[in-house]
């Protein structure tokens, strides 16, 4: 059965909730603990969940970046493996170098918690099995830094490279171009800034988050 | 018990005087310590009594009244005296939870106070071995206009999400309020409810085994924070400011590290007994420990993991540095324990070990400071029996004198307008938006509801969890107060089918020492008390904030409540907003009392009520409306609060854009007055049901079943769901888009910086 790897920093708080919500569609999967180096060989995908890494007292996810478990993350990476990074995750992943862009402080530089309304862009079937692009979701977004930049060139270039992957119907932080999840170039590597694993159930108020743990 | 003086010391020194001034200590209060150690106290044990007796650590002048509080409940596991209570929820699962307060420090540093706040009831809970799954806050706020308010507000905001969020415990339900009497001393109540899943066990801080070893863990002790138990226990004067030092640093990251350590070397069964550090630090922890266990302590000061290391034994003592355990272990258990905390960048470190001589000796550099029974410290406490008058139902008139003002006459919609824009009846979606309310993935109902729901992983059922205490309520008569502080939380819980299991309570008062004070918190003791024990839901923890009084003004007496409730399932809850035009809308009602309502305070310089209360038929009206809450057909349901039917009639059309139509021969049943004014009126109880039409005789049927457990109560079909607009006899017609825009524009307009 494949394996799905679920790293934990120091600091981490979405790490039960995404474990939970893969084994709740049927995913074996296992802890990677951020002090470790792992051989990426064991995984077939990898999660980067949400939560305050280190505290996130330097900017979001510049840390845990650095922890010796994202360079078996890297290489993994490099080896096509599917990696997702979901809120503190999409931080690492940026400040990691391995998607472009970085998250800074919200418009109106507070936190953020509500639910939004998302638009597929460009579909990715390693992460989602919603195919076609213009496809919504509606799921959770709870952050501070959340605010997408990345400079008008390189926006332009993701927009040409179908990097874009999901964006906000009303912009709720202030991204560059609408956007709430992006995807390297290669597309194995993605992450975005709502909660999926908190949209699963009618009870929790919505299951388009679903899609995203098969 | 014998209190005779047998110090030496010279009473008549100025030295003394001031000594005692520093250590906020009375001179009764010194003849008991000479009393009870058969000689002076030397300079450590000053600081030590300073800091347990406090009223903060003592509750020296609530105890005789808390003795009286309704506590029992087959459910009961752990209850006062331990860090937080716990309820046994059946299946092997249990709750522990509480609610307590950090409203000087939020007044003085509104960030740090607030973040702190929710840092110390955190370790409350976890430190039982429970992982914490809801925050809930309890805010009371002076008026917008008043001095700092913007900043306070705002920094009390800042600093409970800044904590929450970043532990990862969702915020699921709130109050806020809003009210000139907490101008110069603001309320700021932290509630945690966590969880012990089948076989997980609860942990005490009873030490126990001699030769067993006194362990330190979590952040470095510093400076902040020292005397801060005696300061909270201290009415504001003008120098308020100055007492900034004694706040503490909040660091909620190192939290979470603590929470996961903590969590892990219990469940690999490697501690004893545990307990935070919270008001007076490793004093009232280590005393605490030693004294419940019947054993002593020997503890090395010097030992303690220090930031400063120019620190004196006295600072150490009383430092409330943040994030801090101490824990009982056995010795061939340490090396695993401290490896677990060194996987999580936490150090372990042994200070001590419990000896069988029941006394606790602390040593710093060799030196033995003082050897002393702990029982003296912590169970012979003064208690006081402050004077107090038994209240009489005040403020009750004959007729309804606030009838003729400013809803009547005038234009019902534009009054209606005018609460949804007021600062009591706007949204709080600037707060709450700012608190993670979905961390951990098992929230079902959130801020925006009038309960906060969590799904229980293990059997799937639904935990509720609603504050409570209305300080309109609480000015109107204290005993009213106390009585509704938990029956509107517990209808709240009723009307969403949750029974209520339990209840914690922070009492938040003015000085005790004034009498009008102590009435008002003996009253409202009593009126929480009958509707406790009519419901069979026990207070089972929570704390007591006294001296909230600032240049001699009191805050409105607001015994502030958490109340937790149980039910099968977390599907099939009624909404809170009408879901679908043309369902049938009922008023189901508990007749007898009747105010004018929140906004009466608005226009008229008093509260009014009419009739009596008694929380034995408040409690059976609350059995009854959660029947029919899960009666057939029932599609939402909300209690009709301050400001009465029209407002939650607005509040319940914001949802889906259904309001509803409130025909003549309908209002009549409820309000025969059918005049404005009545729209505004608030019953005590009252809810609006929304039933599905094909199912409105099911629904009656059912309410004939049950009605004869509250004999009064009553049901009235008064109408039917619309979409678009709420329109009552000929007395309202209004469009739910413009009470939207009143509803959300409010905030802006009271705090113009904060939108």
């Amino acid at each position: 059965m494949s394996q799905v790897g679920v790293l934990r920093f120091p600091g981490t708080n979405c790490d039960r909730d995404v474990f939970e919500a893969l084994e709740a569609k049927g995913r074996n999967p296992e802890w990677v603990w951020h002090a470790d180096q792992f051989d990426s060989r064991c995984f077939d995908a990898l999660f980067l969940p949400g939560g305050f890494s280190y505290g996130d007292y330097l900017r979001s996810g510049a840390l845990a970046a650095r922890a010796p478990a994202m360079k078996s993350v890297r290489e993994a990476a490099d080896r096509g493996v599917p990696v997702l990074g979901i809120c503190n995750g999409f931080q690492i992943l940026c400040e990691a170098g391995l998607l472009p862009g970085a998250l800074v402080r919200n418009r109106g530089l507070r936190f953020i918690d509500d639910w939004v309304s998302l638009r597929l862009t460009n579909p990715n079937a390693a992460f989602d099995r919603r195919a076609s692009a213009g496809a919504r979701a509606r799921l959770p977004i709870a952050h501070a830094d959340g605010r997408f930049v990345v400079s008008d060139d390189d926006l332009k270039r993701l927009q040409d490279q179908g990097q874009i992957w999901w964006q906000y119907e009303d912009n709720p932080n202030g991204a560059a171009g609408d956007i709430a999840g992006v995807m390297n170039e290669k597309k194995n590597v993605a992450a975005l800034m709502p909660h999926p694993e908190r949209a699963m159930y009618d009870w929790m108020g919505g299951t388009d988050g679903e899609g995203f743990f098969e | 018990m014998s209190s005779k003086a047998t110090g030496q010391v010279n009473r008549q020194t100025p030295e003394f005087k001031a000594k005692l001034k520093t250590y906020r200590l009375n001179e009764g209060e010194y003849d008991m310590i000479c009393g009870l150690l058969k000689r002076d106290p030397n300079n450590i044990e000053w600081a030590l009594f300073s800091a347990l007796w406090s009223e903060h650590c003592s509750y020296k002048s609530s105890k005789v009244h808390l003795k009286k509080l309704f506590n029992k409940s087959a459910r009961v596991l752990e209850s006062f005296g331990e860090n937080a209570g716990v309820v046994d929820l059946g299946g092997g699962e249990r709750v522990a939870f509480k609610i307590e307060s950090h409203n000087h420090p939020s007044y003085i540093e509104p960030y740090q106070g607030a973040a702190t706040g929710v840092g110390g009831i955190l370790r409350d809970i976890f430190t039982m071995g429970a992982r914490p799954i809801a925050l809930a806050d309890y805010l009371c706020f002076g008026q917008p206009s008043a001095h700092r308010m913007t900043s306070i507000v705002d920094g009390v905001v800042r600093g409970i999400g800044g904590y929450g969020n970043c532990v990862g415990v969702p915020t699921i339900t709130g109050q806020t309020e809003f009210h000139k009497s907490y101008d110069g001393n603001v309320l700021c109540n932290a509630m945690a409810v966590g969880l012990f899943r089948p076989g997980e066990k609860v942990f005490l801080s009873k030490a126990k085994g001699v030769g067993n070893w006194v362990v330190y863990v979590g952040a470095k002790t510093g400076r902040d924070g020292v005397h801060g138990a005696s300061m909270a226990s201290e009415s504001f004067g003008a120098d308020s400011a100055a007492k900034r030092p004694t706040i503490q640093i909040g660091d909620p990251f190192f939290e979470k590290l603590l929470i996961e350590s903590c969590l892990e070397v219990m469940k690999q069964d490697l501690v004893v007994a545990i307990q935070d550090m919270g008001a007076a630090g490793l004093t009232s922890s280590s005393f605490e420990m030693a004294s419940k266990g019947g054993v002593g302590f020997k503890i090395h000061l010097d030992q303690v993991p220090l930031r400063d290391s120019s620190m004196s034994p006295e600072d150490v003592l009383l430092s409330e540095s943040q994030e801090r355990m101490l824990l009982v272990c056995e010795p061939s258990k340490f090396e695993a324990l401290a490896a677990v905390f060194r996987k999580w960048g936490l150090d372990a470190a042994r200070i001590g070990e419990v000896t069988a001589k029941k006394t606790v000796e602390l040593h710093w550099k060799g030196e033995l400071l003082t050897e002393i029974d702990p029982d003296i410290l912590v169970e012979n406490a003064p208690q006081y029996q402050r004077p107090f008058k038994v209240l009489p139902p005040q403020n009750r008139v004959a007729t309804r004198t606030w009838a003729k003002a400013r809803a009547n006459g005038a234009d019902a919609a534009k009054c209606l307008s005018l609460c949804l824009q007021d600062i009591r009846g706007t949204s709080r979606k600037f707060v709450y938006r700012q608190y993670d309310a979905r961390v951990g993935a098992s929230t079902a109902r959130d801020t925006s509801d009038s309960v906060g729901v969590v799904r229980l992983k293990d059997s799937k059922r639904g935990l509720g969890v609603v504050l409570g205490c209305r300080p309109h309520i609480m000015r109107l008569d204290a005993r009213v107060g106390g009585i509704d502080a938990i029956a509107y939380p517990a209808f709240e819980l009723a009307l969403k089918g949750f029974e209520t299991l339990a209840v914690t309570d922070c009492l938040n008062f003015g000085n005790p020492e004034k009498e009008n004070v102590m009435s008002d918190f003996v009253a409202s003791l009593d009126g929480m008390n009958q509707v406790c024990a009519s419901l069979e839901a026990p207070i089972i923890s929570g704390n007591v904030s006294f001296y909230n009084e600032t240049m001699g003004q009191n805050i409105t007496p607001t015994p502030s409540t958490g109340l937790v409730g149980l039910r099968d399932d977390v599907i099939g809850m009624p909404e809170s907003f009408f879901t679908g035009t043309d369902h049938a809308v009922y008023v189901l009602r508990l007749p007898g009392f009747v105010t004018g309502g929140c906004d009466q305070e608005s226009w008229n310089s008093g509260s009014h009520a009419i009739g009596e209360l008694d929380g034995r038929v408040v409690g059976d009206f609350i059995r009854v409306a959660r029947k029919i809450a899960s009666a057939p057909g029932v599609k939402s349901t909300r209690a009709i609060g301050k400001f009465g039917l029209v407002y939650a009639l607005a509040r319940m059309s914001f949802g889906a854009d259904i309001g509803a139509v409130i025909d003549t021969e309908g209002l009549k049943m409820i309000r025969p007055e059918l005049d404005s004014t009545s729209l505004f009126e608030e019953h005590l109880y009252e809810a609006v049901i929304a039933v599905d039409p094909s199912r409105v005789t099911d629904f009656e049927d059912a309410f004939s079943a049950v009605r004869q457990a509250s004999p009064t109560a009553e049901l009235h079909r008064v109408g039917r769901t619309v979409r678009g607009s709420i329109e009552i006899g000929a007395l309202m017609k209004v469009d739910i888009e413009s009470l939207k825009k009143s509803y959300n524009s409010g905030w802006s307009e009271n705090f113009e910086s904060l939108a």
